[in-house]
């Protein structure tokens, strides 16, 4: 196997995604191929790094916690009534903690509470036709 | 998440029981408390998966908002700054999917303590700020949440909308570009200061 088969896995063995046979396959490539193992080692510097950048603390613009604060302070009381359209989407968002979601094939995920939608949704249409088709086949009627 | 990322902020010392009570009683000046302790750690999550200051912090306005609202619900299973930083990533994200925007120049921002940082061989802050700041957008968000945070891939998948397939390559593209940005010295010229200095418990 030339060096493009293995630069293509090089991802999923610093992901810990190959299976032992897999890596050992690896291993013993990158012990004659400097040019892969070179490869492999940068893109463990390129992850070290952005490690490293992920536990440094940025410093939020001057003034950031009083704006935070007195957006806070014009939120409505917690436990208070809140507006139609917030209590509409927490109660949708609580279904959908509730509920989970659907995996679909090639890892995407459908919220369960959509399915549901769709179904009553579909049930009502399919209701509604049902009910003129029989009004329009008893307006038909032969005499 | 990356484990070491996890414990740094996992360690970083929860409000007192009495001080989230106080809080999520919709005590103003009690929540104000959090947001100072915090802010440092919702501000950077933000800044790194949008890529500039403006969006930056109103996403971490905003995730500060969804946990004042929550609180009420949270329950200590997890540290509070763990369920934090969970709440700053997910409202990153979302507002990432909202808005559109094209992005503004990138200063480099300013950490939160002395001493500029070296994060690898010839590698600095402002190398890494351009180095993200140029990489395309679909590839960006990903990559960041997969190596600066250590996500997994499903969750990344999950919180993007994006299939895990097409979320993989574009780690692997994103990683492959950093690397060439990275090994050529970093990305262009600098705009504004390049203050960058690291937390003093970094």
């Amino acid at each position: 196997m030339d060096c493009s088969y293995f630069r293509e896995r090089i991802n999923q063995y610093v992901d810990g995604e190959m299976d032992y046979m897999e890596v050992a396959e690896l291993q013993a490539h990158l012990s004659f191929c400097p040019d892969c193992a070179a490869e492999l080692a940068q893109v463990g510097e390129v992850r070290g790094a952005l490690a490293a950048w992920g536990r440094l603390e940025l410093a939020p613009p001057p003034g950031f916690a009083e704006r935070v604060t007195a957006a806070v302070e014009l939120e409505p009381a917690l436990g208070a009534a809140k507006p139609f359209g917030q209590a509409v989407n927490e109660t949708l968002q609580k279904l959908d903690d509730t509920l989970g979601r659907i995996p679909l094939p090639g890892g995407r995920t459908i919220p369960v509470k959509n399915v549901i939608g769709w179904g009553l949704a579909a049930a009502a249409v399919a209701i509604g036709l049902g009910r003129r088709h029989g009004r329009r086949s008893r307006e038909l009627k032969p005499l | 998440m990356t484990a070491s990322n996890l414990h740094k902020w996992a360690t970083l010392p929860d409000p007192s029981p009495a001080e989230l009570a106080r809080a999520a009683e919709g005590d103003a000046q009690a929540f104000k408390l959090i947001v100072e302790r915090y802010q440092g750690m919702v501000y950077s999550v933000a800044y790194n998966v949008l890529g500039n200051h403006t969006d930056a912090e109103d996403a971490a306005q905003e995730a500060f908002l969804r946990c004042y609202r929550k609180l009420p619900q949270f329950r200590s299973e997890a540290t509070f700054s763990t369920w934090l930083f969970r709440l700053a990533l997910t409202a990153s994200v979302d507002y990432k999917r909202r808005e559109r925007r094209h992005p503004e120049p990138v200063e480099t921002p300013e950490l939160a303590a002395e001493a500029a940082p070296q994060l690898g061989e010839g590698v600095d802050a402002a190398t890494i700020v351009a180095a993200l700041r140029d990489l395309p957008e679909d590839y960006r968000v990903p990559t960041v949440l997969r190596d600066v945070y250590g996500l997994p891939y499903q969750e990344i998948a999950e919180a993007t909308g994006r299939p895990l397939g097409t979320v993989k390559v574009m780690v692997h593209r994103g990683r492959a570009s950093l690397r060439l940005k990275l090994r050529a010295g970093g990305a262009g010229p600098e705009q504004g200061p390049a203050g960058a200095r690291p937390r003093s418990d970094a």
